[in-house]
């Protein structure tokens, strides 16, 4: 009998864990890959944990992450622990439920109101203080103490109102002192909650993303931050690797502490407690040595930090035979310092995002103290028009002469903005450079060339072999009207001819972004992305309405998962991205790529460049590092090392023989003898070969990047400026719509609001909700029902049926929210004993 | 006596202060924000807004959802508590660690892992391949519930369990003794007897599932926006502060509301108890 039922509950456990830990078996599984996918397993290797050491900027937001966690949570035990303690002597009622009420806030509320309404305390403050920004560290630090205090607070409290209340009498008529009762008899009793609540704490704190997200400030990035704004390009393996890691130490520490405190207790106890102290002790020396080194350096040289604030996977970053270019930094701006006959120590704190938008709500919101940003294009633009981005001094950025000459001016403006106390003042003929390109790229489409065959999908196999493929894969082919107008059915999709839709059905990935996905729209109906009409943004709509039932999922990183593994068949991305998927796709899928053009050939597609830019808010005195740091940049070895590493392409230019005239201390031209200009020819020939090498490392992909066979050579990077005044997203803030008050941005966000928010059928949902919903209505009326009817009975024969036995306090939900995690801790501690 | 009560009520000043500094002020802003225009003058068009009926719809799917992943939750974590309530003190130590211990992986990570495990070249499907079959699993209603089912599966089986453990053992032996059949004894004693865990396993699965942003982009393929999501965007893509603030506004009442009445209910239950 106790044979069958204990299988039963194994079985039921059993599979609640492998529920639990299937996928922690699955991340480990890609951490041993051997290629950059988390989704096509190529061989086994350990390279990503070799990267994961070198990577500097993980390791230290994991060092950010665990420092975080073990401050706030012992802060939030102290201060939660006072406050359970002053709340369970609390007599006004008032005050106790006020407090009470104050303090389950951060519990019901969702995250990201918590992390947001922190966000524009934080901004209203430093605004007042006339300060442009906290440090990180502390905004996060305060954020993660408050939404772990009412955790602490809800845990303590029941154990103060459980202990014996005469025990504390007891100890102070027995002569101890107030302080001395606290500590020795009420503390040991509250112990399991205190420390409950800390691991509780410690827990929330290490995982927390949202709030940190909102929060945190210029320079200070933790693990989940990290890994969040890889989001545009991809997650990398290394972090399952760190992952897998975390998980066996705790794993490790787990069972060793169970094993120590087990039966085997008594026997080890000695040796182990001896064994733990030396551990402890040297572990702690360890610190402590550490620190004081640390802080001996720090004091004796001079620090200079550069706050690099870029897109996530956005720099060639050390891994994999790669250069570390902000190591190289690093090591280069300190050697320039040591020349001038100064020791510095040059810092570059590098933290990322995940895409344009994230950055501008940073920016735009007071988020100061960072001197380096990437903004794209359109982007750059809104900025500079907002203010928000100081010009760059040239001089100081000699190697901009490098920039491809196409490049020249582009972000150049004649009027400068200045937020000069709200308003924005306009200095006319003042033409400032605001940006240096740091790389360029185009959208195209990439396809899945072992699905799209002639079996499973001949008219859209016929079209991609014929050479002439655009958009109309994606969207379906416009049916106009007699008057050659759109046609839209009563929900305003527009009436188009789903052959290619209906072969690709459920097989389509669209950009998760409202510019992108818009934008590809626009372009494919050769509309102005910058300047559409009332009638132009009906038409974009309806089009993606109208794909939206064909569409597989909106995606932006997954697309890598989804396209290498044949999840998907076609989908619109980001040239040099797809390359890389192409180049990491299974054994069985065969992945190829175009770029969209109309039926005369010509390019339909968005052409951006992201640029560097040193935000107005930036501190002065990093300046002069801020613009050391753009110009060691546009050094060939980095731009190529970033190039290869990101696979865009590469703004500079350096086979032009005049890039490398010589000039004298006065900026005058160095002559030779015959009264020719002089060339500096080892740097022209020295950087000659980096191109050598690195078209040699691209080879085929090169074309793709580059554009160089294009058959109207619009997308030559020779013609680059062309592409780009007819097909760059331009700022689109303070652009209205002809004739109307209605802005573009507006229209733009309205537009995707409605076509995410619309909604695919899902009935059945909604009845199985309700369903269950009744089913627990009913179930409760009918145990009322019956209790009542019992109660009835039961108090038929008494006078006084008014079964209020006690005077109960009505327990609120955090009462019981307390009271259930004090439980689960109190139980620990028992178990722990 | 009672100036000394007042000085041990000092104790919880400091978090007095923290709290209306750090939660009750950026509150305010979240409120300024619901009921302010772009030009910070008064207005319920914000709110208004959100009467329309796609966001109506939203918010239905969101409390959906959050609600079915909440029964899940309940319905698995219920009997994997009390089996593990019902071993050995030291096993139960490991086994509600073995529980915890995947929270303290990234939860952008092991989402990350699901969508590996789901989808239609997935795990489970090379799995069901074998036996000739394949499920759609990926981008579906589904796959999002089942992530939030994973997400938060152990803020529901801890309060339970914690609340079983509480249980005086002689209690079900008594039950037993007087003739209930072990279904009984679940249901007529340890049920009751949990409740507290399980209204607060129902708070900290509710709560996070009714706002979560990122589980429905990534296992639902962005199709099945939730109110979370529609926050993130007014807040980060859209700088719509006044309506992403209504939203949260609502969103927080909402909350609340249901609070309030899951706690009118497991009062009574507790009154009927004693």
């Amino acid at each position: 009998m106790t044979k069958k039922k204990f299988n039963w509950r194994t079985l039921c456990i059993i599979l609640t864990f492998i529920f639990l830990y299937m996928p922690i078996g699955v991340l480990i599984f890609f951490s041993f890959n051997e290629s950059d996918s988390t989704a096509v397993f190529s061989g086994f290797s350990l390279r990503w944990y070799k990267e994961l050491f070198t990577d500097t900027a993980t390791l230290n937001a994991l060092k950010n992450t665990l420092i975080l966690a073990v401050l706030s949570s012992i802060i939030s035990t102290i201060i939660g622990t006072a406050a359970a303690y002053g709340i369970s002597k609390m007599k006004n009622k008032y005050l106790k439920n006020a407090t009470m009420s104050a303090t389950q806030i951060p519990m019901i509320n969702p995250e990201i109101v918590t992390g947001i309404s922190m966000m524009l305390l934080f901004v209203f403050v430093a605004n007042v203080l006339k300060i442009s920004s906290f440090n990180g560290f502390w905004t996060v630090l305060i954020a993660h103490i408050t939404f772990n205090l009412p955790y602490v607070i809800l845990l303590v409290l029941p154990k103060f109102k459980e202990m014996d209340k005469s025990l504390p009498e007891a100890a102070l008529d027995l002569g101890c002192t107030p302080f001395q009762s606290f500590f020795k008899v009420e503390l040991p009793a509250i112990m399991p909650g205190i420390v409950a609540g800390f691991i509780m704490a410690f827990t929330l704190s290490i995982d927390d993303f949202v709030i940190s997200y909102f929060t945190t400030g210029s320079g200070f990035e933790t693990l989940p931050i990290r890994i969040y704004s890889m989001t545009k390009k991809r997650v990398t393996p290394d972090m399952y690797a760190l992952s897998t890691l975390i998980f066996v130490t705790i794993l490790v520490l787990l069972l060793i502490s169970n094993f120590t405190s087990g039966k085997n207790k008594i026997e080890l106890s000695k040796k182990a407690k001896k064994v733990m102290k030396i551990i402890g002790g040297s572990v702690f020396g360890m610190i402590g040595i550490t620190t004081i080194v640390v802080l001996c350096i720090s004091a004796t040289t001079e620090v200079k930090t550069v706050n690099v604030y870029n897109w996530g996977e956005y720099i060639s970053d050390g891994g994999y035979d790669t250069i570390d270019v902000n190591r190289e930094f690093e090591e280069w701006a300190e050697n320039y310092y040591k020349e001038k006959g100064k020791k510095v120590k040059v810092q570059v704190n590098y933290t990322t995002y995940a895409s344009n938008e994230d950055l501008y709500s940073k920016i735009a919101n007071g988020a100061g103290g960072y001197d380096i940003i990437v903004p794209s294009d359109y982007m750059l633009e809104k900025m500079q028009k907002e203010g928000l981005l100081q010009p760059l001094d040239l001089e100081k950025i000699p190697n901009c002469k490098f920039i491809n000459s196409q490049f020249d001016g582009m972000f150049l403006y004649d009027n400068t903005y200045k937020n000069d106390s709200d308003k924005i003042v306009v200095e006319k003929d003042n033409k400032k450079t605001y940006g240096i390109a740091y790389t360029y790229g185009i959208i195209g489409i990439i396809y899945n060339s072992s699905q799209i065959t002639e079996e499973q999908a001949p008219k859209a196999y016929e079209r991609i072999e014929s050479g002439e493929a655009g958009w109309e894969l994606l969207f379906g082919e416009p049916i106009p009207d007699k008057d050659g107008k759109y046609q839209y059915d009563k929900d305003g999709k527009m009436i188009v001819d789903t052959t290619y839709l209906e072969e690709l059905k459920g097989q389509i990935l669209q950009f998760n972004n409202p510019r992108d996905a818009f934008g590809a729209a626009m372009y494919y109906l050769d509309i102005d992305v910058n300047n559409p009409t009332e009638d132009d943004w009906k038409a974009v709509y309806g089009l993606l309405a109208t794909q939206k039932d064909y569409v597989q999922g909106y995606v932006m990183d997954e697309i890598y998962n989804k396209m290498e593994k044949g999840e998907a068949w076609i989908a619109a991305y980001y040239a040099g991205d797809c390359l890389s998927m192409m180049s990491e796709s299974a054994d069985d899928v065969e992945l190829g790529f175009y770029y969209p053009k109309n039926k005369d050939g010509k390019p339909q597609t968005n052409v951006f460049a992201d640029a560097m830019c040193i935000p107005a808010s930036a501190n002065q005195d990093n300046l002069e590092l801020a613009h050391m740091y753009i110009n060691f940049m546009l050094e060939p070895e980095i731009a190529y090392a970033n190039a290869e590493y990101i696979y865009y392409g590469c703004p500079y230019d350096y086979t032009n023989i005049f890039d490398y005239l010589v000039f004298d201390e006065n900026n005058e031209l160095v002559l030779d003898e015959n009264g020719l200009p002089v060339f500096d020819m080892e740097l022209y020939e020295k950087n000659l070969a980096y191109v050598e090498v690195y078209r040699e490392n691209l080879g085929e992909d090169y074309d793709i990047i580059y554009n160089a066979d294009f058959e109207n050579d619009l997308l030559n990077p020779n013609k680059l400026r062309d592409m780009f005044d007819k097909f760059a997203y331009k700022d689109l803030t303070n652009s209205y719509m002809e004739g109307t008050d209605v802005s573009n941005l507006d229209m733009l966000n309205e537009s995707w609001e409605q076509l995410k928010v619309a909604s695919t059928s899902m009935v059945g949902i909604y009845v199985t909700c309700l369903v269950i919903a009744l089913a627990i209505v009913a179930y409760i009326v009918y145990v009322q029902i019956k209790k009542r009817k019992q109660r009835r009975l039961y108090w038929a024969n008494t006078p006084t049926p008014k079964a209020k036995p006690k005077d109960e306090p009505s327990p609120d939900l955090s009462a019981t929210a307390v009271i259930a995690i004090e439980k689960a801790k109190k139980r620990d501690k028992d178990s722990q004993k | 006596m009672t100036k000394k009560n007042i000085l041990k009520q000092a104790a919880a000043y400091p978090h007095i202060v923290w709290a209306i500094i750090f939660i009750i002020a950026p509150l305010l802003f979240v409120a300024y924000y619901a009921f302010t225009d772009k030009e910070g003058v008064f207005t319920l068009a914000n709110l208004g807004q959100l009467a329309q009926a796609t966001y109506l719809e939203v918010f239905l799917r969101s409390v959906c959802f959050a609600f079915l992943a909440t029964v899940i939750c309940f319905v698995i974590a219920y009997p994997v508590a009390y089996f593990i309530s019902r071993t050995s003190p030291s096993a139960q130590k490991i086994l509600v660690m073995l529980v915890m211990l995947p929270q303290w992986l990234n939860f952008l990570i092991r989402t990350y892992s699901w969508m590996a495990i789901l989808e239609d070249t997935g795990i489970i499907n090379i799995i069901l391949g074998v036996l000739g079959l394949n499920i759609h699993m990926i981008n579906t209603p589904g796959a999002v519930i089942l992530g939030m089912v994973y997400n938060f599966l152990p803020y529901m089986i801890i309060p339970i369990h914690s609340a079983m453990t509480k249980i005086d053992p002689r209690v079900l032996e008594a039950a037993s003794d007087l003739g209930c059949s072990p279904l009984r004894v679940v249901t007529k004693v340890v049920f009751p007897l949990s409740l507290s865990g399980v209204i607060s396993g129902i708070t900290m699965v509710f709560v996070p599932s009714i706002s979560t942003f990122y589980i429905s982009q990534k296992l639902g393929g962005g199709n099945f926006d939730l109110i979370g999501d529609s926050i993130e965007r007014q807040f980060q893509t859209q700088y719509d502060y006044n309506m992403g603030a209504a939203m949260s506004f609502v969103l927080m009442l909402l909350i609340i509301a249901s609070m309030a009445v899951m706690n009118k209910y497991s009062d009574d239950e507790g009154g009927m108890l004693v």
